[in-house]
């Protein structure tokens, strides 16, 4: 008799980081009552960039679309998030929201054009895209124009009674926004439009040929990350208080040294932008003092990763391992062999 | 405090060790929380200060090092408040002249190194993300080194009600466009003006039909030329320039960045435009962008926030400017920039503001200070009290030339009408 066999996703190492995950959940969400306002800061600017690094990881390292325009999407949000609030007197934390509702929007009609470009001229593409998105903003003058706006105080204060509830809830948003991106994430690629995207990396003629809508797949992947993008711009822009065309269409800030996260985490693994992230906010606590220096370390901390580990940190370790916290692949397991 | 912060980031490869330090420090938090600073007795007061050290705005900040450690030797003996010694410590942070980074390390000396006052310096781009931070944060705050119109209103000031915590002294537009137009009140030169400004702080700022250049230049008899709005970093100037060359433009004026400015003057050499006087803000404040035009930058001309012939003296030292300014050319072996003075005015102004606080350990007693501050500096009257609006007081501004004079380039006063105290080295001389 044939033995039993059972398709399964999750390890024994999966499902134990799994539960160690809620418990660091748990005491994540607590932060407010373990740490001070500065470490709450530091923790929820190093979740919208995880969260950034994931967004642009699923982009490239999933769905094949190599941007280096996503600060089009971060600095849309951002003022998107001082127009609502200055001009129509949302509250800050709902903008948020519309910031990304009217993301998606903008993304929509600029997908069909930009995937007429394939690999180095869409990027190439979504880079010009940003630039115009810059330049539309350094005209519009009631935003400031070239020389850019700051958030009114009293907007900012009106979010919270107190500074203590001010700073929990912008921690606990950018929690959110850290955690859901990473979770929605994980649920896409472990759903039926995960298969279709692994199939559309590996080889976009034979998934065509197999009746996947490439086309659809990816622009629902750009229209969702542009929308997610949007959001994590505005809660950026909100804690920074003030926004201008070169600092919110930065490509150093929002899409260079994203990438450097994604290379140094690992390309195309779930983990590997969460790693990244923390290896950059390590470098960035410790050195960025030191002026160019800093900048000249980070420039050969990924030299030094792309040689040695081109799979990037968490991309190698696993690899050699074989150890996966968010696993997605199916595997066949025999039941004796347990 | 520090310990949980390095087990959240950098504990993500041993979950375990991680979960445990985070714990114990869990338990631990309360009692360090509570035993914060903020309760013992304030025998140190510290000070932030954001200044970009490096990127495109690094002149502005080339002699931070010099003149940091002058004050710091200052402060190091203490200042006297309400009878007791105070120690004064600077913690300074490098905003790689981005706005964003300059919001982020304002966040993070407000928060993290919980400074009691923090100041800022040079543009608008260090400048107002960091009094924006202060102003939500509640935290006292002082600038300088940006004109006060980008700063007031470029922040959506409201002149009515100021702002809460956050005061800036500097010059304003009115001064740049009187001190230009006694610069170019010469015999010889005809009436009509080009503009350059930049779709940047600045350049709105200046090339504002309202609050900018074009009324007074209008009212004092000058026909301007502003073919609008230029986005930085251009690499072609010739519509600028054949607007200019139709006018009939002799002065040319604006507010540029160095390189841009650079690409301006090679062309119209190029194409064949030569106006008789060039006086441009911001780009040409720099020995070293002078010297990198060559012979072109001779005769270039400049407004002047603050020299070595300025007649003023440290309040901390007693030092003239000479002085300071020859201290800085002997320590560092390069050529005094305007900025050096500014940056020892505002600690100037910070250890006046600690000595006059009554009560050190209230944010709104150390606002206070700032507000009633009465201080001759080494550029100036400092005074709150006689500003344009809440929040903004003004030192004095003239203009002048860069000149040859012994071996190399000078910049020279030339004119003194909107400020007679400074005096003038030299006439004007036409290109």
């Amino acid at each position: 008799m044939a033995p039993h066999v059972k398709i399964e996703r999750g390890t024994r190492t999966s499902r134990i980081a799994g539960r160690l995950a809620l418990v660091l959940l748990a005491a994540l969400a607590a932060a407010p009552w373990w740490t001070g306002r500065a470490n709450l800061r530091l923790l929820g600017e190093f979740y919208t960039f995880v969260a950034l690094a994931s967004l642009w990881n699923l982009l490239a390292g999933y769905a094949g679309l190599v941007s280096v325009g996503q600060q089009a999407f971060v600095g849309f949000g951002g003022y998107v998030l001082f127009a609502a609030a200055m001009f129509y007197g949302v509250p800050p934390l709902l903008a948020i929201v519309l910031a990304g509702v009217v993301g998606a929007l903008i993304a929509l009609p600029m997908a069909p054009l930009l995937f007429r470009l394939h690999g180095a001229y869409f990027a190439i593409g979504t880079w010009v895209a940003a630039e115009v998105f810059r330049l539309s903003f350094a005209q519009v003058s009631v935003l400031g124009g070239g020389s850019g706006t700051s958030l009114p105080a009293r907007l900012v204060t009106g979010i919270a009674a107190t500074r203590d509830q001010r700073d929990m809830l912008l921690y606990w948003c950018a929690l959110a926004l850290g955690l859901g991106t990473v979770a929605m994430i994980y649920a896409l690629l472990r759903s039926r439009a995960g298969l279709a995207l692994a199939a559309i990396r590996d080889s976009e003629i034979a998934s065509e040929s197999l009746g996947i809508d490439i086309f659809r797949t990816k622009l629902a992947i750009y229209v969702a990350t542009a929308a997610v993008t949007s959001m994590v711009g505005a809660l950026i822009f909100l804690q920074k208080l003030r926004i201008s065309p070169d600092a919110a269409f930065s490509v150093n800030d929002w899409t260079a040294y994203v990438i450097f996260i994604v290379v140094i985490g690992g390309i195309g693994t779930i983990e590997g932008p969460i790693v990244g992230a923390i290896v950059f906010f390590l470098l960035r606590e410790t050195l960025a003092d030191l002026g160019t220096i800093y900048l000249v370390i980070l420039g050969m901390v990924a030299i030094a990763v792309m040689l040695k580990a081109p799979r990037g940190l968490w991309g190698s370790f696993s690899h050699r391992t074989g150890i996966v916290l968010f696993p997605l692949r199916r595997r066949v397991v025999h039941p004796d062999a347990r | 405090m520090t310990d949980i912060k390095k087990a959240t980031i950098s504990g993500h490869g041993s979950r375990r060790t991680f979960l445990k330090t985070t714990a114990l420090a869990a338990i631990a938090a309360p009692a360090v929380l509570r035993s914060g600073r903020a309760h013992a007795a304030k025998s140190t007061i510290k000070v932030g200060h954001v200044s970009p050290r490096t990127g495109a705005l690094a002149g502005f900040a080339e002699a931070d090092d010099y003149v940091l450690g002058g004050i710091r030797k200052m402060f190091d003996g203490g200042v006297d408040n309400n009878g007791r010694k105070v120690r004064i410590e600077i913690v300074s942070k490098d905003s790689q002249s981005n706005p964003n980074r300059a919001a982020e390390v304002a966040a993070e000396l407000i928060l993290k190194d919980e400074v009691d006052i923090i100041v800022a310096a040079s543009t608008p781009d260090t400048v107002n993300p960091v009094a924006d931070q202060a102003e939500v944060n509640g935290t006292p705050c002082i600038t300088t080194d940006c004109p006060w119109q980008p700063y007031f209103f470029g922040r959506n000031g409201d002149p009515a009600k100021g702002f809460q915590s956050t005061y800036h002294f500097f010059w304003g537009l009115e001064d740049v466009i009187g001190a230009f137009l006694s610069l170019w009140d010469v015999p010889g030169v005809g009436k009509s003006v080009g503009g350059l400004f930049p779709n940047d702080a600045d350049g709105n700022a200046w090339g504002d039909r309202e609050r900018g250049f074009a009324k007074p230049l209008a009212a004092a008899g000058f026909k301007l030329t502003d073919p609008g709005r230029y986005q930085p970093l251009s690499d072609d100037f010739s519509a600028q320039i054949n607007a200019f060359k139709q006018a009939g433009v002799e002065i040319v004026t604006g507010n540029m960045i160095p390189p841009d400015f650079a690409t301006f003057w090679s062309q119209s050499g190029q194409q064949g435009f030569r106006p008789r006087i060039v006086t441009i803000g911001k780009a040409l404040l720099f020995p070293s962008v002078i010297a990198s035009l060559g012979e072109r930058g001779v005769g270039l001309s400049s407004e002047i926030w603050w020299s070595p012939n300025h007649p003023f003296s440290s309040s901390l030292t007693g030092d003239s400017a000479r002085k300071l300014a020859e201290g800085y050319v002997a320590a560092a072996k390069r050529p005094w920039t305007q900025p050096i003075g500014f940056k020892h005015a505002l600690f100037e102004v910070v250890a006046d503001v600690v000595k006059r606080t009554k009560d050190l350990e209230r944010p709104e007693s150390i606002v206070e200070a700032i507000r009633t501050t009465k201080l001759d500096t080494i550029v100036g009257p400092v005074d709150w009290s006689r500003g344009p609006v809440k929040n903004v007081t003004k030192t004095p501004l003239v203009a002048g030339q860069w000149q040859k004079r012994g071996g190399g380039l000078e910049l020279v006063i030339t004119t003194n009408k909107t400020a007679p105290s400074i005096p003038v080295g030299g006439e004007l001389v036409l290109l």
